[in-house]
């Protein structure tokens, strides 16, 4: 079946379904937060769609709005279907605004770590998800950083993470590490090593005299 | 022996252990990479299993967020870093599905040669360190000649070992020597011979045949329910091949290979066995789909003109959503871009084939023996660099 075809049985079957959007890109069907759980449902049980896989759950973040897509795909019968789920960003919602949808673990246990990686990433909130813990990031860490409005940490567990710093070599009136080294006159040779002149022959020095009492 | 059994028993029904909670990795070779498995153990006996993964995070979808379509291209080599051509691939045919550009076609038969060159090189990394698991050592010196021989001819073209960066949108970087393809086919002869090798070697060991069989059984509805992909589901028994299936690049459609899935020869269907064993005829399938590509190979360009000016300016595809799935050697990558236009996405999500794979583990420990666990781990042929991205 096509996605048209797909999209229309998807209507006849479940409450709550949208447009199949073709306008840009792949084509996707418009589902309401509250039926997504049931759209699923039918996908995967129905015999002529028979969408045994949940492929991926992605978030993406426009801003004004957050969508949460899923790609369902069947082996049977050799097609895909994209879902998105459209989350608008309320008046005046910061950085700590968590967009909410069911989660799809009951109907496909392939959306546990999926939905766990939107959340970490995205902040995105999937109610009843048996366990919403972080999986990529550390526990502790504050912020979803693929959400346009993450606001850059300045410090993680004491190591200051300036984005814009200064690097230590270069600030002023602070002495990290070795002393700046004294500025070589017009003219001077560059000696290597620093502090002394080589005593290699090509390299202008003198060969080290041998040492007395060898024969 | 029966005295020894009495007291096996009795030893159960008396000593009262308690539950030990045991951390396999971060740094453990066995979980190939800084894996970190927590375990409730009762003896020896695996009862609880839960997975800790992100010590290798390293921003891929960030990044993809910040540099241009093309400078995401030696992003992707490092998230699957075994499989880079295969990686390349998938993230080239999201960009041309987006841009709707055209790839001329020597390019895309060169693609499929590189690509199935690539895969016989990372299921020869599953076969050795599978073997290290196990306990087999020689194995893995083995199939690290064989590897060593195919980075040579991957080097030629590219110039780079192990991170191609190869395979471009719009094509490929460079065109091959007039030699490669002569080498390539020689490669497969010795190839042929060396396979045959593997087998009396590791597939039909009798010790290797009892720590693998019945051991970690993955049901197909299970493998399916968990979204696995690749040889882990082909172990299961389902047919299931997407450059059969839903062919991705134009010449998978004019060669001809089959698709090896497991029997349950030694064991059940879906054990550790049958995906080792279909990871192996796999490489035997790849030879034959590179004899084919190396016969038909057309002459021509490799990279479209119109991509020739995208490096002075980079591109920008219209507005719209691309999907792309690509069959890896691990399992079905995809990549999702989201443009707005611009000339980097607004969103990029990378679909990792061992990220959905090692999401079953959880299931597959608890019954097991902590030696069993090791293999299990190593017959999901995880790469970590692609989990945690």
């Amino acid at each position: 079946m096509n996605d048209s075809e797909i999209h229309a049985r998807l209507v006849a079957n479940v409450e709550g379904v949208g447009e199949l959007d073709t306008s840009a890109g792949d084509p996707c069907v418009g589902v309401s937060a509250d039926a997504v759980v049931d759209a699923l449902g039918f996908l995967r049980d129905d015999d002529e769609c028979s969408m045994e896989m949940l492929h991926c759950v992605t978030a993406v973040d426009r801003e004004k709005q957050v969508d949460v897509v899923y790609h369902v795909c069947s082996y049977a019968r050799h097609h895909s279907l994209t879902l998105k789920v459209e989350l608008p960003k309320p008046e005046g919602a910061d950085e700590h605004w968590h967009p909410e949808v069911p989660t799809a673990c009951g109907v496909y246990p392939a959306a546990d770590w999926h939905e766990r990686e939107q959340w970490d990433l995205l902040g995105v909130r999937f109610t009843g998800h048996p366990d919403m813990r972080r999986i990529l990031l550390p526990e502790e860490w504050i912020g979803h950083p693929l959400r346009k409005d993450y606001v850059y940490p300045s410090e993680h567990g004491g190591i200051p993470l300036e984005l814009d710093a200064v690097p230590l070599y270069e600030r002023e009136g602070e002495s990290v590490g070795q002393p700046a080294p004294t500025p070589r006159e017009p003219g001077a040779p560059l000696n290597q090593p620093p502090s002394e002149p080589s005593k290699r022959p090509h390299a202008g020095g003198k060969a080290p005299a041998p040492e007395k009492g060898d024969s | 022996m029966e005295a020894l059994e009495m007291y096996t028993v009795n030893a159960r029904a008396d000593v009262y252990t308690e539950e030990l909670r045991l951390n396999l990795g971060p740094q453990h070779p066995s979980t190939h990479g800084v894996l970190r498995v927590e375990l409730g153990m009762d003896g020896e006996i695996i009862t609880a299993a839960r997975c800790d993964i992100g010590y290798l995070h390293r921003c891929a979808e960030k990044i993809g967020e910040n540099v241009s379509y093309l400078q995401f291209t030696p992003y992707t080599d490092r998230m699957d870093y075994l499989a880079s051509m295969n990686n390349n691939l998938a993230w080239s045919l999201t960009v041309e599905k987006l841009m709707d550009l055209e790839v001329p076609e020597r390019a895309q038969w060169l693609r499929m040669i590189c690509v199935e060159l690539n895969r016989i090189a990372s299921h020869l990394i599953a076969f050795g360190t599978y073997g290290i698991d196990i306990g087999a050592n020689t194995p893995f010196f083995y199939a690290f000649r064989e590897r060593e021989a195919i980075m040579g001819l991957l080097e030629r073209p590219s110039g780079a070992r192990m991170l191609y960066n190869y395979i471009q949108p719009g094509g490929v970087r460079r065109d091959i020597d007039e030699n490669w393809v002569a080498d390539v086919l020689a490669f497969c002869d010795e190839f042929e011979k060396r396979w045959a090798e593997y087998n009396t070697l590791l597939s039909g060991n009798a010790i290797f045949i009892k720590r693998t069989a019945n051991i970690g059984i993955l049901t197909k509805e299970m493998a399916l329910a968990y979204g696995c992909t690749g040889p882990v589901l082909r172990g299961s028994g389902v047919r299931w091949d997407l450059r059969r299936d839903v062919p991705y690049l134009a010449p998978y459609d004019d060669v001809e290979f089959d698709i090896p899935v497991g029997e349950g020869t030694h064991g059940t269907l879906g054990d550790c066995w049958d995906r080792y064993w279909v990871r192996m005829r796999e490489m035997m399938e790849s030879i034959r789909i590179i004899r084919q590509g190396c016969a038909q190979l057309p002459d021509g360009e490799v990279m479209t003109k119109k991509q020739k000016g995208m490096y002075k300016t980079p591109m920008k595809p219209p507005v719209g959503a691309a999907y792309v799935r690509c069959e890896n050697p691990r399992g079905e990558l995809a990549f999702y871009a989201v443009s707005d236009g611009e000339a980097s996405p607004i969103r990029l999500r990378t679909r990792a084939p061992s990220f959905c794979n090692l999401a079953v583990l959880d299931q597959l420990l608890p019954g097991c023996l902590l030696a069993d666990g090791v293999a299990v781990i190593g017959s999901l042929d995880i790469v970590l660099g692609e989990v945690d991205r």
